[in-house]
Order: C-alpha cells, then structure tokens, then sequence
C-alpha cells in the first residue's frame, strides 16, 4: 500500500516554494532582498548619483558632461582661502565639540545611572534638546546670543562677570566659531548620555560587586569595569556623531551662515551656496565630497576596532 | 441722386463708422486685442491670449511678505480668480531663505509648483526651467507700459523673457526724527559724506545708525553695493568677464566705510534681515536701510514711533546716486501641465486696478514694475512713503553694470562685496583694506573666470 507523502500531494510550483524556504541561505538572501532594496535606492544611488554629480560640470536642472576631478582641482587650486578655511574650521568644530560630547556624555549617564527622585522624568528631559525642532531650537540660541537682547550677556553683565555690553557673540570670528560649537555641544550631548546609559544599564551588577569586594576603587571600577564593557557603544555613537558633525549644516546655516566674512564657513555651508544658490550643483557635491576619503578612514578604523576581540 | 450716393461714400457711412468706433474702444479696453491682431509688418510682437483651463489646479511659491496683509490680499485675489475661472489656485508661501531651496529642489526633480517667483538672477539660474513668457509681458507692455530696467534685465535671459515682472520691494532709509533733532541732524544726509557726519553725532546719544555689513540676505547686499557704485567702484566690467573690484574707485568706498564707522556709524555682521527691524522697534538704533516694512509696522501694527519715523532715499556719492532693491518676478515652470492657466492668473493678477488693490493693501511696500505703476496713489496718499518711490529709479543689481547672469548670482550668494566692506570694517573700521580687496578679486576670478 502506497503512502503518499505531503509533498507529493502539491503542486510543483507550491513545492519548489517550499524548497527554497527550508534550505537557510536561499532564504537568508531572499529575505535580505527589501532591506538591500531599500539601502540601494535610499542610499546607495543618492551616494553614487552624487559622485557621479562631483565629476561633472551639473548644474540645477540640466545633468552636465563629465570632467574628470575638475571640480576638485578648481576648489584645490582656489586661493581665496574660503575652501581651505572651511576645511579647517570642519575640523575644528567636528574635533572639539566630539571631545565634548564625548566627556559630558560620559559624566552625565554615570550621573543618570545613580538612583535619585525623579530619575525617570531626568532621564525623558535629557532628550528635549533632540525633540525641539532644529531649526527653533537654533532660533532661540540666535535670539540668545544677540547682541542687542542677549539673555546671556544679560546674566553675565548682571553677574559682574563681564563689563556691558557683553561679548558680540556672532559678530566677532572667533566668537561666532565658539557659539557655534557651544550650540552643537548642547544638542550632541544628550545623545551621547543617552546612549551611554543604555550600555551601562546591561553592564551586570556582580562585576561591580566582585571589584567592591576586591578593595576597588570608583574610579578604578569605572576604568576597569565601565569602560570597557562600554567600549562597542562608545565606538558605534563616536562614529555616527563624528559623521554627523562633519556634515552639519542646519545650525551653523540658521545661527552664522558662514559670517562674519566667511570666518565660520564649514564645508557643509560652503558645498550648499556653491551648489543651490550658485546653481553649480556639480562643484557642490565635490565640495561636499571632499572629506569622503578621510571618513571613510575614520569609519574604517573604528570598524576595525570594534571587531578586534577583546 | 446718383451723385448724391458718390457723396455720402467719400464721408464715413454709418458702418464705417461704427467699426472705427468699435476697434477705437476696443484697443482702448483690451490693448492685447490690438498686439494680437496688429499687422506684423509694424515690428510689433504678435500677442497670443493664454486662455485657463477649467478644473485645471495650479499651484504658486513665493516668498512670506513682511507686510502679512499684503499676502492674505494676493491670496483673495488669486482665490477670486480661481471661482471665476473654475481653476483651484493654491498659494504657498514660505520665508525668503527657505524659497531658494524650495525652487532648486523643485528644478533637481523637475516637478514642484506651476509658478515660483523669481528673485534676483533666478531666471538666469533657472533659465531651462522657466518657460517662454515673451508673449505675456508683451501683453503687458501693451497695457502697462515699459518695463522697469531691472526687472527687465533680470527676467530677460538671451532676449527671451523667462519671468514675468511681478514687483520691486523698495529700500530706503528709515529712521527717527526726534533722535536725529536732538543730535542737531535737521534733515537725513544727502550724501555718504554727510551721513558719516550725521553717523557721529546720533552715537553720541547712544542710539547709532546701524547696518549689517554680515551675511544677510537682502539688507547687506542692498547697503554695500550702492556703496560700491557711488564711489565709482564695480565687481566685473559690463563685458561680465573682466573682474574689476581692484580699483581706487573701490578703495574710496571702503575708506568713505572705514570712516563712517570710526566716526559712529554702527555695523553688524552678525545680523540677518529681520534684526535691524527688530532693533529699530526696540528703540534701540536711530536709523537704518531697509525696506518699508519698519514704517509700515509702526504705522499699523506697533504705533510706539510712527509719529517720529520718517524715511529717505539712499545717498549719494562721488559718483552718483545708487539703490537695490529686492526684485520678484513670477516664472511659469516648464512641468507645469496647466501652463496656459498659470499665464492667465498671471496676467490677471498684474491687471493695473487688481495690482494697485494690492499695493495699496502692501501700504508702500512694494512698487509695481510697470510704467503705469509709477504714479500708484498708495506713495503720494503718505508723503513719508515717497522716499521709497524715490529709490525705484536709481535701482541696480548685484554686478551692474554686467548684465545679471549665472556668474554674478554666484558672486551675490557668496557675499563677495559685503564680505569685502566686512574685514575692513572689522575692529571698529580699521581692517586691512588691501587684504579685503584682494580676497574679493580672487573670489571674483574664481567665479568669472570659472568655464
């Protein structure tokens, strides 16, 4: 007596469905499919159409012919200095304000991490500076630092910390360049606490008492404990807030626009008049792609950090 | 009688009569009639009458207006228009830094709104993007008259007219009687001269004049260049190849600068548009150049010095008397699926009495760019409003006298002039004036010698 299995009562079409779904790594590509899909045309064609745009002569509305680097050359050889103050003001504001970041974040998610009343309504406020609008929050600064209605220069003056009528915080180059990265350093850090205390929170609890119990002290629990059961967060948030700082353009656009006289130009600001308002939109993404290789060095070297063992 | 018939065909018969009557009114009433059906053999261009399409959507970008009124009367007209004509109108309007974006995004995708106003050299940077309109301003010359010059030079683009001259916002001076009398200024300066003087004696009651000299959108740009002119000095010569910032003319007006500002003239490069309103609301500044909109605010909004706020034309200099005014002109966008409709509110909306409600509406704000504008009754019915008339005339554009083009909206976009008067004004106006005109000359050769 014959028995016909399950298999054998489908389809051919419904069984070679089937086939495909038992064996692992037909399905694990298949089901890779949307996420590539959604990378490739949300990503990787922008990336790609934006190299393509760096090495044309593109304008706004009309795709240029190709010119090979060009744009890099013309922007290299450029002697007015605005490209090369851009670059080094890039670097400037990316460098100090992650150190910044980096170290309040630090202080603040040990804070964080501490019982205390309220410690959850603390926690939800951190994030304010994230969940106002850009573009306000950078407004309010920009009301804050004019030099005609400055709150600051107000509490400074007040506090005899400084003679009226206060520092002209926008007006002055370094100054502006400061107020810029103060700004930055306000909006950042949060970020970086939460994500600390998001990594401390899974740090286990007995390693901290083992330590205790071996005469550890804080500091030396934080920088033999902590520190490097942080280590994959801390490297992951110092990529991504390296990246995105490098290529910040709305609250250095809202508060300076590069003034005064080009003093706090970023690449980012630089890159958008060359390429919107100027209608060059070729010589933009060079502009804007300058730094690529550098970051991906960057990226590199953290990647390779964060697959090093242990 | 057979005589009597020869007689009365030499005279006018009572057909001929009436047609000649009826052509006469016509043109009178509807002088597009005329330019379409007008024999070619005059040179005239021959005028098509765009026709809207009912149930056709037709979307407009603009800039927000300093005069909030004036936007919710453009908005009723084109909504009045749209009832009429069976058309849904949609009118979208957005601040003055955010429309660039919004115009290169909708160029980028081909695929946005079916008109954008233009400022400055847009239809220059745009020009692929912006469809023919020759046939409607010639519609509109036929009723309006001449063209305002800058209007006409930036809409113009190779001959061909790719934006339709929508209106000019003013800039003058504005600034408050009773400080100017208690510093001993009868009347505002005449000259740069005269103003550098008038500039010290208003610091010392501690209210200043006050400009920015950052990167701001319109007011730097609109302060620097008439400078610039006034001393002789110019960006690029009219060929728009050859730079020519590195001149004496140039130096004298950096210098005329370095002066006023040792003297008491107060700038700001950290301002933007809208912070030397605020100052002068606040009671904080004596006097600044900017459009109408601080006297109009006052006069309908704040009422706390409109008494004491008077307005005046710009300066003169060595060599003449300069303005700039912010110029908006509307492109009809190639994507546009109802292009004709768009053309049609278009003109509709620059019929002489609907324009004039307008600016009546925009109290002085903006001025129409037209010759049949030129007496609009809205300057005459304040007299402090005639300073901003006055200023109409003398208007240039960023890289006068070359004609607007690609390379001289860049050089406008990167602040070249203002950032050239900035660094030799910093540090109370003694900055290197050598060093700040030779980073202009580089950045001008970048841009104008760029292929």
């Amino acid at each position: 007596m014959g028995t016909a299995t399950r298999a054998d009562a489908l389809p051919a079409w419904h069984r070679r469905r089937v086939r495909i779904y038992d064996r692992e790594a037909p399905l694990g590509y298949l089901l890779l499919v949307p996420t590539l899909l959604i990378l490739g045309i949300f990503l990787l064609y922008p990336f790609l159409f934006g190299i393509w745009l760096s090495i044309t002569d593109s304008e706004l509305g009309s795709l240029g012919n190709f010119i090979g680097l060009g744009n890099y050359r013309f922007e290299f050889r450029n002697t007015d200095g605005v490209f090369y103050g851009a670059v080094v003001n890039t670097f400037l504001y990316t460098g100090i304000t992650t150190v910044f970041k980096l170290a309040l974040g630090l202080v603040m998610a040990l804070l964080l991490n501490q019982a205390f009343p309220f410690r959850r309504f603390v926690r939800a406020a951190l994030l304010l500076p994230y969940i106002i609008p850009t573009v306000l929050s950078y407004e309010a600064w920009r009301w804050m630092f004019d030099p005609t209605f400055s709150v600051i220069n107000w509490l400074l003056v007040n506090a005899h910390l400084v003679a009226y009528p206060g520092p002209n915080w926008l007006g002055v180059p370094a100054n502006a360049m400061a107020a810029l990265i103060i700004v930055n350093i306000w909006r950042g850090t949060p970020f970086y606490a939460i994500a600390f205390l998001a990594g401390m929170q899974v740090i286990p609890l007995d390693l901290y008492e083992a330590a205790r119990v071996d005469g550890a002290t804080r500091w030396q629990q934080f920088t033999n404990i902590t520190l490097p059961m942080l280590r994959p967060v801390l490297l992951v948030v110092l990529l991504l807030s390296t990246i995105l700082t490098f290529a910040d353009f709305q609250g250095p656009f809202v508060l300076t626009n590069g003034a005064p006289y080009n003093s706090t130009q970023l690449l980012s600001i630089w890159a958008y008049q060359w390429g919107i308002p100027g209608g060059a939109i070729g010589l933009g993404a060079a502009i804007s792609l300058v730094l690529f290789p550098l970051l991906t060095l960057v990226v590199a070297g953290v990647l390779f950090m964060l697959r090093r063992p242990e | 009688m057979a005589q009597g018939n020869k007689k009365a065909k030499v005279g006018w018969s009572r057909r001929e009569f009436l047609k000649t009557a009826g052509v006469a009114a016509a043109s009178i009433a509807f002088p597009e009639i005329i330019i379409a059906c007008g024999p070619q053999s005059s040179g005239a261009p021959t005028a098509t009458i765009p026709k809207p399409r009912k149930g056709a959507s037709i979307r407009l970008l603009q800039w927000t207006s300093f005069v909030k009124p004036a936007d919710a009367e453009f908005k009723r007209q084109a909504a009045e228009w749209g009832d009429a004509n069976g058309v849904t109108v949609a009118i979208e309007t957005v601040t003055g830094d955010q429309l660039q974006p919004k115009t290169a995004a909708a160029v980028e995708a081909n695929s946005g709104p079916d008109i954008i106003q233009m400022q400055y050299a847009w239809p220059q940077l745009y020009t692929d993007a912006c469809l023919d309109v020759s046939n409607e301003v010639n519609i509109l010359i036929g009723k309006l008259g001449k063209p305002d010059p800058v209007n006409e030079a930036y809409c113009k683009v190779n001959g061909t007219w790719r934006a339709i001259p929508y209106t000019i916002v003013p800039n003058a001076w504005t600034y408050r009687t009773d400080d100017f009398q208690q510093a001993g200024v009868t009347s505002f300066p005449k000259t740069w001269d005269e103003l550098t003087s008038a500039a010290a004696k208003l610091k010392a009651t501690g209210k200043p004049i006050s400009q920015t000299d950052g990167h701001a959108y319109g007011d730097s740009l609109t302060m620097w260049n008439p400078v610039l002119w006034g001393f002789g000095g110019k960006e690029v010569n009219a060929d728009g190849k050859t730079v020519a910032i590195n001149s004496k003319e140039t130096r004298d007006a950096i210098r005329w600068a370095q002066g006023a500002v040792k003297a008491g003239l107060v700038v700001h490069p950290e301002w933007l548009d809208p912070d030397n309103n605020q100052a002068y609301h606040a009671d904080r500044i004596s006097g600044t150049l900017n459009g109408a909109s601080i006297y109009i605010r006052e006069k309908i909004e704040f009422h706390h010095y409109t008494d004491v706020t008077n307005n005046a034309p710009m300066p003169s200099g060595p060599k003449g008397t300069f303005a700039m005014n912010l110029i908006f002109n509307h492109a009809v966008m190639k994507w546009s699926p109802d292009a004709e409709t768009a053309k049609a509110m278009l003109l509709a909306l620059m019929d002489k009495d609907q324009y004039m409600k307008w600016t009546t509406v925009a109290s002085g704000y903006n001025a129409g760019p037209f010759d049949a504008f030129h007496n609009d009754p809205v300057f005459s019915a304040d007299p402090k409003l005639k300073a901003f008339q006055d200023v109409v005339a003398p208007g240039k554009w960023p890289g006068w006298p070359a004609s607007p083009s690609k390379k001289t909206a860049q050089s406008q976009t990167q602040y070249i002039v203002a950032d050239m008067f900035g660094k030799a004004l910093a540090n109370g106006g003694t900055g290197d004036v050598e060093a700040a005109v030779a980073a202009a000359e580089t950045s001008l050769k970048a841009i104008f010698e760029r292929p």
